[in-house]
């Protein structure tokens, strides 16, 4: 770290050489002697050798939020030798908010002493946000001088695309054989109740239905539907995207994604992750907090990744697209190898929920408004309707979502019946 | 409060060159010109228009000791140029600091670091002023363009020197 000059000497020696020449000029000594005081100051603002050393800490609340949510930052200066004026700048990067604070500040500080400087920064997109460092200049006297250096200390802050709780997800058809929330058709132990059968030998008779038994005369027993789990694989379409940067079609489908597999995990279902794109990534269904996170960072770093090699589905292993799971594909549908790959695993007997994440509004967000473009997002909102219900009549389950309202709203036009009788015909 | 500090220090500027001689148009035509430029530099907190505005200070300055041609009063003198540099620092200060976080006693101790600074420009100014008074007497019998040959190259040597103190440090360019 040295000293430089800054911008201001000019201004100085600008004043300086005016008052100088008009001195000559006119011959009057008083413009001479009023550049006395500038050129004390030029030679007061000077500075050679190093400048004062002082230490940077800076410390951050968390490293993992969700969208809108605060990260608190605290730089902590401790000055060795007096630092008359010291300027701090942490660069924000984009798509981030200023929530409270500012990033930019100055202190004056006797040797010895610290200060503590905190900000507050809003994560406002799906992202990491990376810090790299405040940028540390001390100032000269009179600004005449100035010596700057960056405290590299770069931090990461995974920002998280933020979930509402869903309420009513799609029920998947088919349960696994591990205990969960979904009443399984078959009989064994359980809470649900059942049948009612005569007793036989080995029954517990805390299962004998006395009612029954006094009714019929002998003695019954009631049977009890087992409660089981199920597997979920949600399918996020990264093939294509429309949207300004933070709202793009990716972006509400992790949002959806996020909100799915918390609910799912909440009700003790295996959740899997197929990121279908350009270059395809998955997560094995699993449950379990630890395994929420794991889907979170990959829905963190899921985006469009442009390649001219065509991958279908087929070279995802059966045990992470298990035959009984429930495949929930979030897709604003734009890409036919989305839609041909969808209506093939609705073809092959996946139990299938398609989510339409809607492109027009996030279309409508990325271009000024005008008249035309009114009525370009009317004209393609009616198109895309046609165009699902064409989906529709070839046995896709789909509810489309606009990825504002709350995805529960959507789910409910998913009619549990309406469901049955799709993937029975 | 120091937009307004630094409109105070404008609005001295002005009346410092037309305490000379305030009567005549021409001074106090570029004392408003130079008031409007340096109040449109102080609302942008722009260090360029501030010192424009300091320049044509300095030129009606000069014009009134023209017109007017008083007897040599050097304190008017040292308090505009004590001004000027008051003016040019808080500009370039208030400039930076726009929008940021001001720790406790960052005005304040910047405060007391121009004073010192303006006071001892004030003093060296003084002093020369003195010793400039003194070497008149002995130099009475000196003609009057060896003088100004002597006062301009005097001049010229000090900017010189002054462009070679700061420069010597920097080779890279100037900061912001």
């Amino acid at each position: 770290m040295t000293w430089r000059p800054t911008a201001l000497n000019v201004s100085f020696l600008t004043v300086v050489g005016w008052a100088l020449f008009l001195a000559v000029l006119t011959g009057r000594v008083e413009l001479a002697v009023a550049a006395v005081p500038l050129v004390c100051a030029l030679v007061a603002g000077r500075r050679s050798g190093a400048p004062s050393a002082c230490r940077i800490d800076r410390e951050l609340s968390t490293t993992r939020l969700l969208e809108d949510e605060c990260v608190t930052v605290t730089v902590t200066l401790h000055a060795e030798r007096r630092l008359p004026l010291v300027e701090l700048l942490e660069p924000l990067p984009p798509r981030v908010g200023l929530e409270r604070g500012s990033p930019h500040a100055f202190f004056s500080l006797p040797a010895g002493r610290e200060t503590r400087w905190t900000f507050e920064l809003r994560g406002t997109g799906r992202q990491h946000l990376r810090l790299e460092g405040p940028h540390l200049r001390i100032w000269g006297p009179l600004g005449l001088a100035a010596a700057e250096s960056q405290h590299r200390a770069p931090a990461t802050v995974a920002v998280y695309p933020r979930h509402a709780p869903v309420r009513h997800p799609p029920r998947p058809l088919r349960t696994q054989t591990f205990v969960g929330n979904y009443v399984s058709p078959t009989q064994g132990e359980g809470i649900e109740p059942g049948d009612i059968r005569p007793f036989a030998p080995g029954d517990q008779v805390r299962h004998v239905n006395w009612r029954a038994t006094l009714k019929l005369g002998t003695l019954h027993v009631t049977q009890h539907h087992r409660e089981r789990n199920a597997d979920v694989v949600l399918l996020l379409d990264t093939l294509s995207e429309v949207g300004p940067e933070g709202e793009t079609v990716v972006d509400l489908a992790a949002r959806g994604a996020a909100a799915l597999a918390t609910t799912y995990l909440a009700r003790k279902d295996r959740v899997g992750l197929i990121e279908y794109g350009g270059q395809p990534r998955w997560v094995r269904p699993g449950a379990g907090r630890a395994h929420l996170e794991r889907l979170l960072d990959t829905l963190l770093s899921a985006s469009v990744v442009f390649t001219y090699v065509n991958r279908d589905l087929d070279l995802v292993p059966p045990r992470i697209l298990p035959p009984q799971a429930l495949v929930v594909a979030l897709s604003p549908l734009l890409d036919r190898r989305f839609v041909r790959a969808a209506t093939d695993l609705a073809a092959r007997g996946f139990d299938l929920v398609v989510i339409a994440v809607s492109p027009v509004r996030a279309a409508r967000a990325a271009v000024p408004r005008s008249a035309v473009a009114d009525v370009a997002a009317r004209l393609w909102a009616l198109e895309r309707r046609a165009e699902l219900d064409e989906y529709r009549r070839r046995g896709l389950s789909i509810v489309e979502w606009d990825g504002v309202e709350p995805l529960d709203a959507a789910l409910a036009a998913l009619g549990r019946r309406w469901r049955r009788r799709v993937l029975a015909g | 409060m120091m937009r307004l500090a630094a409109l105070v220090l404008l609005a001295v500027l002005a009346a410092l060159a037309l305490s000379v001689r305030p009567s005549a148009p021409p001074v106090a035509w570029l004392a408003t010109v130079a008031l409007v430029v340096g109040g449109v530099g102080v609302i942008a907190w722009s260090v360029p228009l501030v010192t424009a505005a300091g320049s044509l200070v300095l030129i009606a300055y000069a014009l009134a000791l023209v017109v007017a041609g008083p007897a040599a009063e050097p304190l008017t003198a040292i308090a505009l140029g004590s001004t000027l540099v008051l003016l040019l620092a808080l500009v370039h200060f208030a400039g930076r600091v726009r929008g940021a976080v001001l720790g406790p006693s960052v005005v304040a101790a910047q405060a007391r670091q121009w004073l010192a600074v303006v006071g001892w420009g004030a003093v060296a100014a003084l002093v020369l002023t003195q010793a400039a008074a003194l070497l008149a007497g002995a130099l009475r019998s000196a003609s009057l363009p060896m003088a100004v040959i002597a006062a301009a190259l005097g001049a010229v040597l000090t900017v010189a020197g002054v462009i070679a103190l700061v420069a010597r440090e920097a080779r890279g360019g100037p900061t912001s």
